[in-house]
């Protein structure tokens, strides 16, 4: 019987749709085909099919830096994943973007709790207890820039920066908050990319949200606070 | 414990600059979930994704009613204390979470007595052929963690080991500590000599310090020079030669026959360990 995370699938596999910046496409024969979004209509990609190369392909950027985090958009290109079932789609997609399959379906029952920055930084200790002194317009300057979506990160930011629903940054645009609105398309398009654009496919979107600060932002904010 | 209504989640660190530091718990995660031991598992990092805090997320309560945490740890300290419990919101040994869901805290890997076995097995397998009885077996764990517990656990476990009888010494040794890794030479005294560090997962330590430490990195470089490989430099600055000093076993050096073992986290018996530890949660209750 499938999971909730594998129903959710399902149901968005009715048509090709983008998940960050992976295009998922359904096969004749029942199978899938996960791409990079920029990819569509290469036939030059090297072609794999075991969900555990998606740790491979997710862990180096094109320059071949390691991606701390997966969520930044920097995806590697040239790479082509051919998956034979739903169960092996659903963990490969967790390769490559960690735990957002999980929090999209959490959403989407309204299980979801979201913490504000604030909780998040006033939680920490050791090294990062020191974050929590970041002031709102240092905050605010971080999160702008950390979490924008032009090279930065391509969640959609559905927590505030404190109790009393200040939004997280009035640096970022209002899209940056919305699950309908597909992030990796706010980027700046390279060349490659709008030369591709003509043929892209029109794919519906599952967002990668994102409910509370990462441990990256934090170590941000800790920089900045320490003047580093 | 049943596999149709119970998870598992192991908790690691992680490292926003070193890869190698989540392959091993990524690696025992496929592993156990191939097994079909629990309905889920799942694993969750401190400094990588997903994080501590997504992993309140993982289990479907509908489907999943116990989970069971395993911080993939060297030992105890202020990561399994603090950290995760906060992070997780842990009130003890068992949390029953506001959906009805338990939440189970094991002892981390580190504490396990299998890990005696892993390092013997260990030894043995870096230095086949090579008579126990004439080497000494050298642990390597940090020192001066702060309010961490793993030269505690390596001291425990060379003792363990040298209480068998097998190898002709087993010592304890620190990076940054006395004694000293560097002393190697001063500290045994037989030709051949096994080195396993104790930590979690490979990174700079096991990849690098220790090898610059017991004197094998230059030698490492010399070998790749000389075959025409690498310069020393694209040594080490590549992903693939990272693992290269493991593979050049034994290392002659000062007259010394000298073998260096990745970390011992990265031993696939340390998902038997995981497994182990979830078991042992219910036992001891």
């Amino acid at each position: 019987m499938p999971n909730s995370i594998e129903r959710v699938l399902q149901a968005a596999l009715a048509a090709p749709f983008y998940f960050g910046q992976i295009l998922i496409q359904k096969t004749s024969t029942g199978g899938f085909v996960l791409s990079h979004r920029d990819d569509e209509g290469r036939n030059d990609l090297q072609t794999f099919r075991s969900t555990e190369d998606a740790i491979d392909i997710a862990k180096y950027d094109d320059a071949g830096n390691y991606r701390p985090l997966k969520t930044a958009p920097n995806l590697r290109r040239g790479w082509r994943l051919e998956l034979a079932t739903l169960a092996e789609l659903k963990c490969a997609l967790d390769y490559f973007y960690s735990g957002r399959l999980d929090v999209f379906v959490a959403w989407k029952s309204g299980q979801l709790h979201t913490t504000p920055l604030r909780q998040t930084l006033d939680r920490q200790s050791g090294m990062y207890r020191i974050a929590a002194k970041i002031s709102d317009e240092q905050a605010d300057r971080v999160v702008g820039d950390f979490c924008r979506s032009d090279g930065g990160c391509l969640r959609t930011i559905l927590w505030k920066r404190d109790t009393r629903g200040t939004v997280s940054s009035t640096k970022l645009p209002s899209e940056k908050f919305d699950p309908d609105f597909d992030q990796a398309a706010a980027r700046a398009p390279s060349s490659a990319c709008a030369e591709a654009t003509a043929d892209k496919t029109t794919a519906a979107t599952i967002p990668l949200l994102c409910q509370e600060a990462c441990n990256l932002l934090i170590a941000e904010c800790r920089k900045v606070v320490k003047g580093e | 414990m049943t596999s149709d209504d119970s998870a598992l989640l192991i908790v690691a660190h992680g490292s926003t600059v070193n890869p190698a530091s989540s392959a091993p718990t990524l690696a025992h995660t496929t592993e156990i979930r191939r097994r079909k031991v629990f309905a889920d598992v799942g694993c969750a990092f401190w400094k990588e994704e997903p994080s501590l805090r997504d992993a309140l997320f993982l289990f479907d309560s509908q489907s999943v009613r116990e989970v069971y945490v395993v911080p993939n740890f060297i030992s105890e300290g202020y990561f399994t204390q603090t950290v995760v419990p906060r992070e997780l919101g842990l009130k003890g040994r068992t949390t029953k979470r506001s959906d009805g869901q338990i939440w189970k805290y094991c002892e981390p890997v580190g504490n396990h007595p299998l890990m005696t076995d892993l390092l013997l097995r260990r030894a043995h397998q870096i230095a086949a052929g090579i008579p126990e009885s004439e080497t000494s077996l050298l642990i390597v764990a940090h020192g001066t963690d702060l309010n961490e517990n793993s030269a505690a656990a390596a001291k425990r476990e060379a003792e363990k080991i040298r209480s068998l009888g097998k190898y002709a010494a087993v010592l304890n040794v620190y990076m940054e500590e006395p004694p000293l890794v560097s002393d190697w030479r001063k500290l045994t005294k037989t030709r051949n000599v096994v080195v396993v560090p104790f930590f979690i997962s490979d990174g700079l330590h096991s990849y690098e310090d220790i090898p610059a430490l017991l004197g094998i990195a230059n030698q490492l470089s010399a070998r790749l020079r000389s075959a025409g490989r690498h310069t020393a430099r694209q040594a080490n600055s590549s992903h693939a030669a990272r693992g290269e000093i493991f593979r050049h076993n034994p290392y002659a050096i000062d007259n010394r026959s000298l073998s260096y073992a990745p970390s011992i986290g990265t031993d696939p018996g340390v998902a038997d360990i995981i497994i182990e530890q979830a078991a042992n949660f219910d036992a001891e209750s």
